[in-house]
């Protein structure tokens, strides 16, 4: 299962993450990502990753992890 | 019930037999002498005694999220582990943390050398941020010879920084903020150290447990959370104060008068409810409710004041205590907060909308239990108050006077 999570402590609502994977991230009135489930489908696990190396604050967090 | 005033002007009951605040009616600070005439040396057990003790008793921790404190001690690894003591009673509300501290010192330090004897260690910091229990910890750790491990640290005002990841943050130097990533004190506490911390009355407890043993112990209270509690109470309650009672009671009992009047469960992180009812203080079963004990606040505002004024005042005092780490909280608490502002100034339907969003997006996006708390304290009166919103709605105001009970920073009262 891979999963997807936000360091919010990081994160300053630049929203690159939101265009890489639209499917999957949405943004607030402030411009943070909103993550419709922490869980990643298969099929987005490819542009998960790019939406996390793309983000300048290094918040956006891509892991593989047992159920 | 006695009843005192001490020199904080908090004052001090309890209903029955005093534990934790034994002795502190008569003698105000319980020194070393009467603590042991009172207490006895502190009985050092194994660690499995401890465990089993702790879970036949069911001790939950004293801070506000009421973890096990068996499931804490039994994830505790071997090795070098640390005991971290949390006397940073950051809640404006709470009382309870300080008297403890500042009139029973002994049966503090008595819980540390239990618990850090269970594990092994030697070593024990205890942080604190007022004054008056500083002064009194390191003059009862003075007063005896078995605090050598001892370590008592201030550690800074503000209500995030109180909370235990922001202490052993601040600790190892990096400022008193929680960090990004959900690290748990018994992975990599204090000194990058296993730590078992919790909250100051929960190592009172320990000491107490440790020298009753779990019958004696289990002799007040009720079956399924035996002992006793720390409360704060606020307002319109029996006696405001710091009050010392047997798990188990009617709320009520607490707070005679008005059945049927809102009350804040649990502080500024806490909730409103409509009324009372049948609540009875028994931290799991206030938790399956929605309104946990949390650190152990009560408030009920007065009869014929208007209770908006001051939901307005903490939600903007809550705000302003983000510590600017996350956005949804830093953006989000100030927007939620003008939204609260505006239904108590009469805004309409459009408004509720608007705070309700808003509720949904600052929940669970951030480092810390701030945004989640303040989200609690905002929806919670949102839906505990509806009958003030309407007025509010309708006429613009109740036409009554502000509440003024609950007590802010810097002397707002």
């Amino acid at each position: 299962m891979t999963t997807i999570e936000v360091d919010w402590t990081r994160c300053d609502a630049h929203g690159l993450c939101s265009r890489l994977l639209p499917e999957k991230i949405s943004l607030d009135e402030w411009g943070y990502p909103i993550i419709d489930g922490r869980v990643v489908d298969p099929a987005l696990v490819q542009a998960a990753r790019k939406a996390a190396m793309a983000c300048p604050a290094l918040a956006l967090r891509v892991e593989r992890g047992a159920m | 019930m006695t009843v005192i005033a001490d020199p904080s002007q908090t004052t001090v009951h309890t209903f029955g037999a005093p534990r934790l605040l034994a002795g502190v009616a008569e003698l105000g600070r319980v020194d070393l002498g009467h603590h042991v005439a009172l207490h006895g040396e502190p009985v050092l057990r194994r660690r499995s005694w401890l465990s089993g003790a702790t879970r036949d008793v069911n001790l939950l921790g004293r801070g506000g999220a009421g973890f096990p404190v068996a499931d804490k001690l039994d994830a505790m690894p071997s090795g070098r582990v640390n005991v971290l003591v949390n006397g940073s009673e950051s809640e404006p509300a709470s009382r309870k943390d300080r008297t403890l501290m500042s009139s029973a010192p002994h049966l503090v330090l008595d819980g540390a050398l239990v618990a850090a004897h269970a594990l092994g260690s030697s070593d024990i910091t205890i942080a604190v941020h007022d004054q008056r229990s500083y002064e009194s910890l390191m003059l009862a750790s003075q007063e005896r010879r078995d605090t050598a491990g001892v370590r008592i640290v201030r550690t800074p005002d503000g209500f995030v920084a109180g909370e235990i990841r922001s202490v052993i943050n601040g600790l190892n130097g990096e400022g008193y903020m929680p960090g990004g990533r959900r690290i748990l004190p018994h992975h990599h506490g204090v000194d990058a150290r296993p730590s078992f911390a919790s909250n100051v009355e929960t190592f009172a407890h320990l000491a107490l447990l440790s020298r009753l043993g779990v019958a004696d112990y289990a002799r007040t209270g009720s079956t399924s959370e035996p002992g006793t509690s720390l409360l704060t109470l606020i307002g319109d309650v029996g006696g405001p104060g710091v009050v010392e009672v047997p798990n188990g009671i009617p709320l009520a009992s607490l707070l005679p008068g008005q059945a049927d009047a809102p009350v804040l469960i649990g502080g500024y992180h806490g909730t409103w409810v409509r009324s009372l009812g049948g609540l009875a203080l028994d931290r799991v079963a206030l938790r399956a409710v929605g309104a946990p004990l949390g650190a152990g606040v009560i408030a009920r505002p007065y009869a014929g004041t208007c209770v908006l004024t001051e939901v307005v005042r903490v939600s903007n005092w809550l705000a302003s205590e983000s510590a600017g780490q996350c956005g949804p909280c830093f953006f989000g608490l100030p927007a939620l907060a003008d939204d609260v502002a505006a239904l108590a100034a009469g805004a309409g339907a459009d408004r509720l909308q608007s705070l309700a969003r808003r509720v949904s997006l600052v929940r669970g996006r951030g480092a810390c239990a701030h945004p989640d708390g303040s989200v609690q304290f905002i929806s919670s009166a949102i839906s505990a108050l509806g009958d003030e919103f309407e007025a509010h709605a309708r006429y613009g105001s109740c036409g009554r006077p502000p509440s003024d009970v609950l007590p802010l920073p810097g002397g707002v009262a």
